[in-house]
């Protein structure tokens, strides 16, 4: 039997871990997966890294005003996650069974989202019969019948250039290494590219339209063909324009794109979403895009559904904002937001556009040759063999091993991971 | 007198007993907050690891795992590059220990002596230390920056320059510069601590040294070093398991990279959990560093029990 004295001491132990326990509950996050009901108002998180682009981000925050202000019963509101962790923060919230209702997400991350169940099917949501939906971009948006994703922005890749620089853009790839190497003096260089392990998904977006532009691919949709004849070739006139010193070398996306507005790089291959990136931060640079002059006119296209959580609670109001956007006004709208990227459906630029930007025909134009930087048939997988590949790649680049054998050893890495 | 204690102390014990305070129990109640924090924030988030190492578990379905048993273990054991990363790990914390311990030795024997500005230079000497691990990083990347950096300019007007100028993407030079900046940032909490370690040392056994003819290095050694001994195992100590665990430095720096040529534990780890969304094997590589750390510290003490019973001899 207790004494009153240990009673009081078990008593006040028990006080004192149940204070614990309470305090450790009331500091969980709070924040979940499901739109949050208030007032009779659904809220929904609408996660995108694209709303932190100082180019587009007020634009977009005003266009999902529209949407708030055209009905009373949702309300949208965006949460602007920084690229660079955008995929791994989103993915981690959305294992967890929380996260934002709507995502934007790029293609790696969009595979192995809805590989893993976490995006929730459309096909009853949305019907999607009732628009005119871009085919070529659209197709990558179902997965065994299901459809997981609408196409938020389609931005093919182009060749951006210093029209101050260069009068007349090179057309094909020995003309472009001879104006880079001839552009390239002192603090001044030709081209730019991505070559450091630490932005290693950029590094896969540019040696992409090397492989792809030669005549490439890293698969043939059942078997990885790393190492195939035409990925060495598009992959060694990469590392040629690396190992020319054209580019400056080490410099992250970041700072070459500060010196393409300073004039400091004439060359770089890049999407349409970065036109419209440049005009609101260097109005006064004179630069034009033509296709990336490269044997085969295949490229990189940037896809970006948008999706639905499926730990959401909120599918049914997500979907309204999903068909508000599809609507032919709002994709007008947001392909002028967009500028050189192309939405879900096919819309028609107004004149004030073309005559602004005469470079929208020449991405609008690539859209039927232009591929997503994932690999066909190992869709899941392509952030792991991304990270293989592009780590074989930069080896060969430091001069660790010669780029055949770098390519053999991804080859052979890669498929050991797929099975 | 005797008979008035002999009353009074059976009453006064008799009063301890009856007190919450008196009780053979308050030691665990003391102790009950801080055992409740650690079973919560660290003994439960152990049993968790350690049972994920023995699992397949995704990040993107962390709910769901499969029992796999060694199959972790064996897998990054019979990898080569889990063995790069643990020379790698070896090498910066090694490095890392020395490095600080040694340079902050080298300024603390300095600022001991009495020079004019002595205050000042104690004072800035704290400066790295003070600064955010994450401004120390970028700042570091921003001075190597082979465009506009400050390093690379003056390597090249010495003529050492690296080719290219990329030093964080040479394979050859990014773990030299993570440890060098390392080092800077770490040694001025080294320096701090021994200094007060030095100051306790008494002078008049460093005076009769001197009086007895014995030299500078000799009286470090015979009477400093005797001194500062223990407050430099501890630093040792202390900067292997910070070294050890050390992520956001490295990770703004190089993420690892290039080719893994700055790969830690840590890094490989959270390169697992969160690029490849493999939780099993992140955690089994969690539980190497957990036991790398527990054989330190096991290690540490071993040596200070030696040196605790050669000095009682």
């Amino acid at each position: 039997m207790r004494t009153p004295r240990v009673r009081r001491v078990t008593v006040a132990a028990a006080a004192v871990g149940l204070a614990a326990v309470v305090s450790t509950g009331c500091g969980s996050d709070s924040e979940s997966g499901g739109g949050e009901s208030e007032g009779g108002v659904t809220t929904l998180a609408f996660a995108a890294s694209t709303f932190g682009d100082p180019g587009r981000g007020p634009q977009l925050q005003e266009w999902i005003d529209e949407f708030n202000a055209s009905q009373d019963e949702i309300r949208v509101e965006a949460a602007s996650v920084p690229y660079p962790t955008f995929g791994q923060t989103v993915l981690t919230q959305m294992g967890g069974g929380e996260g934002p209702d709507l995502v934007r997400f790029d293609m790696p991350e969009f595979e192995a989202a809805s590989d893993a169940g976490l995006i929730a099917p459309l096909d009853d949501l949305i019907d999607v019969s009732q628009y005119e939906l871009l085919e070529q971009p659209d197709q990558f948006m179902v997965h065994d019948g299901v459809r997981h994703g609408i196409i938020f922005e389609a931005s093919n890749y182009a060749m951006f250039y210093n029209a101050d620089l260069i009068p007349e853009p090179p057309t094909t790839y020995e003309e472009f290494f001879d104006t880079a190497q001839s552009l390239t003096s002192g603090d001044i260089f030709g081209l730019a590219f991505r070559q450091t392990e630490a932005e290693e998904a950029g590094v896969w977006q540019d040696i992409f339209n090397y492989v792809y532009g030669f005549g490439g691919a890293w698969s043939d949709g059942e078997n990885l063909t790393i190492n195939a004849p035409e990925n060495l070739e598009g992959l060694q006139a990469y590392k040629d324009l690396y190992d020319a010193n054209v580019i400056p070398r080490g410099a992250d996306a970041a700072t070459f794109r500060r010196m393409f507005a300073e004039g400091k790089v004439a060359m770089e291959l890049n999407n349409g979403g970065y036109a419209t990136h440049l005009r609101a931060e260097s109005p006064e640079l004179n630069f034009d895009a033509a296709p990336i002059p490269f044997p085969v006119r295949s490229q990189g296209s940037i896809l970006a559904p948008i999706v639905i959580n499926e730990a959401s609670s909120a599918k049914e109001e997500a979907a309204t904002f999903i068909r508000w956007a599809l609507e032919p006004e709002n994709q007008v709208k947001l392909q002028e937001i967009l500028g050189a990227s192309s939405v879900a459906t096919a819309t028609e630029r107004s004149s004030e556009s073309l005559q602004d930007m005469p470079y929208l025909t020449t991405f609008d134009d690539l859209t039927e040759s232009s591929l997503p930087q994932v690999v066909l048939g190992f869709e899941a997988q392509t952030p792991d063999i991304r990270k293989i590949v592009v780590q074989n790649v930069i080896a060969a680049l430091q001069g660790q091993v010669d780029l055949e054998t770098a390519l053999d050893n991804a080859q052979e890495q890669a498929t050991d991971l797929v099975g | 007198m005797t008979v008035i204690e002999q009353t009074r102390a059976p009453r006064s014990e008799a009063r301890r007993r009856r007190s919450p305070l008196g009780s053979r129990w308050t030691p665990y109640l003391f102790l009950a907050p801080a055992a409740l924090f650690i079973a919560l924030f660290q003994a439960v988030p152990l049993a968790q690891e350690i049972f994920l190492s023995f699992t397949h578990t995704s990040l993107l379905n962390p709910t769901s795992n499969t029992w796999v048993g060694l199959e972790n273990y064996a897998h990054i054991f019979s990898d080569d590059e889990f063995h790069r990363t643990l020379t790698i790990t070896l090498v910066y914390v090694v490095v890392c220990v020395v490095g600080s311990v040694g340079a902050g030795l080298g300024v603390a024997l300095i600022l001991n002596r009495s020079f004019r500005g002595r205050g000042i230079a104690r004072a800035l000497v704290t400066v790295p230390w003070a600064a955010p691990g994450i401004a120390v990083a970028l700042i570091a990347t921003w001075m190597l920056n082979p465009q506009y950096g400050i390093v690379n300019r003056f390597l090249n007007a010495v003529g050492l320059g690296v080719p290219g100028g990329a030093i964080l993407d040479s394979s050859t030079y990014a773990l030299p510069a993570i440890l060098v900046t390392t080092t800077w940032q770490l040694f001025p909490l080294t320096s701090v601590v021994l200094l007060s370690a030095l100051q306790a040392v008494p002078k008049d056994l460093t005076e009769a040294a001197t009086m007895d003819g014995a030299g500078r290095w000799w009286t470090f050694q015979a009477v400093t070093w005797q001194v500062i001994k223990p407050t430099v195992g501890l630093l040792a100590l202390l900067m292997t398991i910070w070294s050890l665990r050390r992520f956001e430095l490295i990770w703004l720096m190089t993420k690892g990279g290039p080719v893994g040529s700055t790969e830690t534990l840590v890094i490989d780890l959270y390169a697992q959990a969160f690029d490849s969304k493999q939780l099993g094997t992140a955690a089994a590589i969690g539980m190497v560093g957990v036991v790398i750390s527990l054989i330190v510290i096991a290690g540490s003490r071993f040596v200070a029990r030696a040196a605790e019973k050669e000095n009682i001899r």
